[in-house]
């Protein structure tokens, strides 16, 4: 185990570790562009220059491994001019359109200019930069920009060694280099936008998120993409109610800083086909109505109807805590012992992150109902058959599909929908009572290897939206029964039992 | 700490103020019959009939400049929403589409809205501005309205408003 010395600060870290890695445990910064933790070296960028001491020349700490005794500055006038100096050389031919660039405001150029250069450029005119590519598209996801590129390969990398697509290529050399796509390819792999994000410059930007907003404008909060059962940690970027886009957020046990591009465009689970109020009836029918009528009917509607052909439907798109304020509803209310599970449709999977189940809980869903809820296609079948009349049912989506499931669900004689957006359950319903979308509420997904994982409300709940725990203890009270809770912070109390605790040393987050 | 307050040194006659009120009605007088009689050299307008000349570098209502061909110079960078105080600037950023003149500047405010009513006209926005594309040279104050919607402007009339001298470009063509 070398122990070395960082800006006089000791350290011992695994053999094999490199001064850049060693130094960010210590907290200290060395500025980079093509390193990345999770990518091979490529050493090309040369702003991690550091001062060894013995060694005559600067040496690139992104490249090279810590060695038992040695002394490392990263702060001397050596290194700090030799940054400037490489500065200098990246901004030679850089457009300078921040103005125009999406990156703006995330930028390491301008962060290091900031920190390290703030000089003018000494190039002697702007017709002696050398012109490029501009706004070039390279796949469904992302346009690159070869002007801003420094050429620090990360996104290459990324599509060799993660992705295991090697779709990008460099071309050309020395100034008139930059990346392209291998010829006869677009890149559209199902992590494309990860090259967009581990791009330290504006040169491959998002096309959903262009010219969106400017992402100094945008507030962060932590959470866990929806998109499906792998539970990738995740932040929603998102400014006055609206959500922009997800980042990938590290968990070095699950996810690793990666997102797929299904992941970070889960944000428009947020923002598309939302319901706003509550509304009764069916199709051209359809009308808004008050919080009090729209109460008042389900509870009729569900009332009138013997127990036993009442039924629920959990959601595996919903958290822990509004699946089990609905199970404790149901068995409490009406008196439910049918429980079945609806959600999005199976997808594809994939070997790095992507799971089948495009649901973010349906492990959390069996564990809240303590067994094994029955398929969606089990209630259309009896709903069809005459069997069960009346249903409350969680979330939007339901995963059969086709004129079977909409006549089947049509049959029943009550469907109350408490649902984010619009969708096959909601439309079917007599009554539509508008809940919160996954960022406009607290909550716990389990995700399929079994981790719980809570996060945060970024914003409150869109129109007359209310949160599951309340709207189903005002629901009871039409029904004439209190239910042992009236918000979710009540629920998550109950939650919290019921779920698996983390294994000791990490495991889940 | 206590202290004595010395009463005013004043004979009767003073404390009278007689001397005095005569004296400043004199001065009003004078004023009065210079200004009736004689020449005119009061120091109020006839508002809005008569104006006085604003300085040159008065912030008047904002204005968008345009490029040679009618196009905004705005590039929708957002520079003046960010640095506005008043939060008083909304912009929708569009693209400009690939075989569309402009395609090199790549974009465009697709909406610009100021909301004059919140505006301090402090004129951060055209400090902020890097392209020249937003200047407050109008001369000009809000118009009255009737209804508080009127004075949300929108991107082509603050486009159609010139400077002083009915310019609707750059006055400052260096900033490209």
């Amino acid at each position: 185990m070398p122990k070395l010395t960082i800006d006089g600060r000791e350290i011992e870290v695994a053999a094999g570790t490199t001064v850049i890695a060693a130094a960010r445990d210590l907290g200290i910064e060395i500025p980079h562009f093509c390193w990345h933790p999770e990518l091979s070296v490529a050493a090309n960028c040369r702003m991690c220059l550091v001062e060894i001491e013995k060694q005559p020349k600067l040496q690139p700490s992104c490249q090279l491994p810590a060695a038992d005794g040695m002394v490392v500055h990263t702060d001397t006038p050596r290194v700090r001019e030799a940054r400037r100096a490489m500065m200098e050389y990246l901004l030679l031919n850089h457009p300078v359109d921040c103005p125009i660039c999406d990156q703006a405001g995330e930028c390491k150029l301008q962060d290091y200019y900031q920190l390290y250069d703030l000089k003018a450029s000494r190039l002697w005119s702007e017709e002696g930069k050398v012109r490029k590519r501009k706004r070039t598209v390279f796949g469904p996801h992302v346009v690159y920009d070869a002007e801003r590129c420094v050429m620090c390969t990360r996104c290459v990398r990324f599509c060799a060694e993660i992705a295991k697509d090697p779709v990008l290529i460099e071309v050309h050399r020395g100034d008139h280099s930059e990346i392209a796509v291998a010829p006869g390819r677009t890149l559209d792999h199902a992590y494309s936008l990860m090259t967009a994000h581990v791009c330290p410059v504006g040169a491959l930007t998002s096309r959903d998120f262009r010219f969106q907003c400017r992402v100094w404008f945008l507030s962060s909060t932590p959470t866990i993409c929806p998109g499906c059962a792998t539970g990738c940690n995740a932040l929603l970027d998102h400014r006055r109610g609206e959500a922009f886009r997800l980042r990938p957020r590290d968990n070095p046990a699950l996810n690793r800083g990666w997102l797929c591009d299904d992941g970070v465009l889960a944000f428009r689970l947020h923002n598309d086909h939302r319901l706003t109020t509550p509304e009764l009836g069916r199709g051209e029918e359809a009308r808004p109505a008050s919080w009090d009528e729209a109460l008042a009917e389900a509870a009729a509607l569900l009332g009138k109807l013997p127990k036993a052909q009442r039924a629920a439907v959990l959601s595996a798109e919903h958290s822990c805590e509004e699946n089990w304020a609905l199970c404790v509803f149901a068995r409490e209310a009406l008196g439910v012992e049918r429980f079945f599970v609806a959600g999005r449709a199976a997808g594809e999977a994939d070997e790095l992150l992507r799971h089948a189940d495009k649901n973010p809980n349906r492990a959390g869903v069996r564990l809240m109902l303590g067994a094994e809820p029955e398929p969606l296609e089990k209630l259309v079948e009896e709903a069809t058959a005459g069997s069960l009349r009346g249903v409350v049912a969680l979330g939007a989506a339901a995963a059969t599909t086709g004129p079977a499931a909409a006549t089947g669900l049509l049959r029943l004689e009550a469907l109350v929908s408490l649902a984010p957006r619009r969708g096959p359950l909601p439309e079917a319903a007599h009554v539509r009572l508008p809940c919160p979308s996954f960022a406009e509420a607290a909550g716990t997904y389990v995700n399929a290897r079994g981790q719980p994982q809570e996060f945060p409300r970024a914003m409150p709940p869109r129109g007359e939206a209310l949160e599951v725990p309340e709207l189903l203890a005002r629901l009871a009270r039409r029904l004439d029964l209190t239910l042992p809770f009236r918000s979710t912070a009540d629920v998550r109390a109950a939650v919290m039992p019921r779920l698996p605790q983390p294994a000791a040393g990490g495991g889940a987050p | 700490m206590p202290y004595v307050v010395r009463r005013p040194d004043r004979n009767l006659w003073e404390q009278s103020y007689v001397p005095e009120t005569v004296r400043g009605l004199a001065v009003t007088l004078r004023h009065f019959f210079r200004n009736v009689l004689g020449r005119r050299d009061t120091v109020t307008l006839l508002y809005p009939e008569q104006r006085r000349p604003y300085p040159p570098r008065f912030r008047g209502v904002h204005r968008l400049t345009q490029r040679d061909d009618g196009a905004p110079r705005c590039t929708a960078c957002m520079c003046c929403q960010t640095a506005c105080p008043a939060e008083c600037i909304h912009i929708v950023a569009g693209e400009y589409p690939a075989d569309h003149p402009l395609a090199h500047v790549e974009k465009y405010p697709a909406e610009f809205w100021i909301d004059e009513l919140r505006c301090v006209s402090c004129g951060l926005c055209v400090e902020a501005c890097p392209c020249d594309a937003i200047r407050m040279d109008t001369g000009l104050h809000p118009r009255p309205v009737e209804a508080r919607p009127h004075l949300m402007y929108e991107r082509n009339l603050l486009l159609s408003i010139s400077d002083t001298a009915g310019s609707v470009f750059t006055a400052n063509p260096r900033k490209k």
